[in-house]
């Protein structure tokens, strides 16, 4: 009798039957992303409208949280990485076709407005400190830096560059943080085995959502009711367009492919189903909305209320698409 | 704007709690409860954290063998969800919702919330021994004319009354 031996290419640990490879810190990275994008993308928004002085927080103030994050975006991207001394490679190439690589050159590069911008505003940030939170011990450590920004050698002229084309660096920002925040979903759109990620409306959607979380944050933040108020409208408009985009995703997977319709009951009456539209559409975009034209009509809300449910439910839309994703895939049964 | 800061009175909110409760056997075969949703929770994050020891203990045991079934898929951590959601929108209607911590004039904040963590852990634990807290033993037993619901109800609000003498240097 003949033997005959059956090489099957499906005893893949981590890859086949559900991918297994991303976790946690790739869910935080893309809300971090998604977050300092929106954050810069109001702060250049407003710059360019002319209301630095009007809205300081905007403008002024939240913009130095976008590099710690994305400083801490990146470090939880490296400390994924297999092969983390060889990171420095993405930066030799430049592939247009690949996500990965404009998600690291874009993430370089905003890198550099992301630093410069709130330290060419130190002295108004701690100007707002002192006038607004007397107690915060984060003033001292501001002021230490400005001191120590001014007698370093070259930054000062750098910075003075930096605000002479305040106007030219804006409106770059604004670019690149709509990039950045799409990249976060086109990252995993680009994924073609996964067919739950594998549909180009992700980006927009990412990108909503993280401008979203930005707006709630910021609203959080500010202590003038017009600012305040101002959130609270761009909130209720972009979880209009997050249900929109939310409900386009569902008809398009549920009008293609055997693989897609499966991939979309994962959400729609498979494992995820109950976290998906319990926390992140029931309890991260609707109670929010509500509150939110609660407050437009005149009932007094605790702004932390809607802000915080808006940035869990970003925060978890972003740890389901990454674990609903990979549990997705062609011929999977 | 000010608004009412009326109360709804309470025997109407006693009897809409009681058609919640028929609609509740009604929709989802089981009683109203708090307790149950946060045992819930525990049994379902032991289970996540140490499967085999929560299959062994016998407190987890009975919740966790069926692994399709998730102790987290349970109808109260979700009726619990709601009763959040929906009291922070009525009270937002009703002109109350803001932060503050409720304590008795002549104690710190401090004070009050080690105070409300003891109750509350001495509460958690008596519910465990009692198969129930107020809602789950005491409302819905009494709904189904469970006599362990009439005792719990005398147990608990007459233990409140014995007790309350000597705690009330925190609420005078």
């Amino acid at each position: 009798m003949e033997e005959i031996i059956n090489v099957s290419g499906r005893a893949v640990p981590h890859i086949y039957p559900h991918l297994e490879i991303w976790g946690a810190p790739i869910a935080l990275y893309l809300f971090f992303g998604g977050l300092a994008a929106g954050l810069l993308f109001f702060a250049s928004f407003f710059y360019l409208k002319g209301k630095a002085d009007t809205m300081p927080m905007t403008v002024k103030v939240a913009p130095i949280i976008a590099p710690i994050i994305i400083i801490l975006g990146l470090m939880l991207l490296l400390y994924d990485l297999h092969h983390i001394l060889y990171f420095w490679q993405l930066f030799l190439h430049f592939r247009i076709e690949s996500p990965m690589s404009w998600g690291a050159w874009t993430l370089s590069v905003i890198m550099v407005p992301a630093i410069l911008w709130p330290l060419s505003y130190l002295d108004d940030i701690i100007e707002y400190l002192k006038e607004n939170k007397p107690n915060c011990k984060m003033t001292g450590l501001l002021s230490w830096a400005n001191d120590l920004i001014a007698k370093l050698p070259l930054i000062p002229w750098v910075l003075e560059i930096f605000v002479k084309n305040r106007n030219l660096v804006a409106y770059f920002t604004i670019f690149l943080s709509i990039v950045l925040g799409v990249y976060t979903g086109i990252l995993l759109s680009a994924f073609n085995a996964r067919p739950l990620w594998n549909t180009a409306i992700l980006g927009p959607l990412f990108l909503t959502s993280g401008v979203s979380t930005a707006a709630a944050l910021l609203m959080w933040m500010s202590n003038n009711p017009k600012e305040r108020t101002l959130y609270s409208k761009i909130d209720l408009m972009l979880i209009a367009i997050e249900l929109f985009f939310i409900i386009h995703m569902f008809m398009g997977m549920l009008s293609s492919g055997v693989a897609q319709v499966e991939a979309a009951q994962l959400l729609l009456g498979g494992p995820f189903t109950v976290v998906f539209w319990v926390f992140i559409v029931g309890l991260g975009l609707v109670l929010p909305a509500i509150l939110e034209i609660m407050e437009l009509r005149g009932f007094h809300i605790p702004i932390a209320i809607p802000a915080f449910l808006i940035l869990m439910g970003g925060l978890l839309f972003r740890f389901i698409m990454v674990y609903a994703g990979q549990a997705s895939g062609f011929g999977i049964h | 704007m000010e608004r009412s800061k009326t109360y709804m009175n309470s025997y109407l909110a006693g009897m809409l709690i009681g058609l919640f409760m028929i609609a509740a056997y009604y929709f989802s075969g089981e009683g109203l409860g708090a307790s149950g949703a946060l045992k819930s929770v525990v049994v379902a994050t032991v289970d996540v954290v140490n499967h085999d020891y929560a299959k062994e203990a016998s407190f987890f045991a009975a919740r966790v063998q069926n692994e399709e079934n998730s102790p987290a898929k349970s109808w109260l951590i979700f009726e619990v969800l709601g009763v959040i959601a929906g009291a922070i929108i009525s009270a937002a209607f009703a002109g109350r919702l803001k932060m503050e911590i409720i304590k008795g004039p002549n104690i710190t904040n401090k004070k009050r919330l080690i105070f409300a963590l003891i109750g509350g852990l001495l509460f958690g634990v008596g519910s465990q021994l009692g198969r129930g807290c107020t809602s789950g033993m005491v409302m819905s037993g009494m709904g189904v004319l469970s006599l362990s619901g009439f005792i719990g109800l005398m147990a608990i609000f007459g233990g409140g009354y014995v007790l309350a003498y000597f705690f009330r240097k925190l609420w005078i």
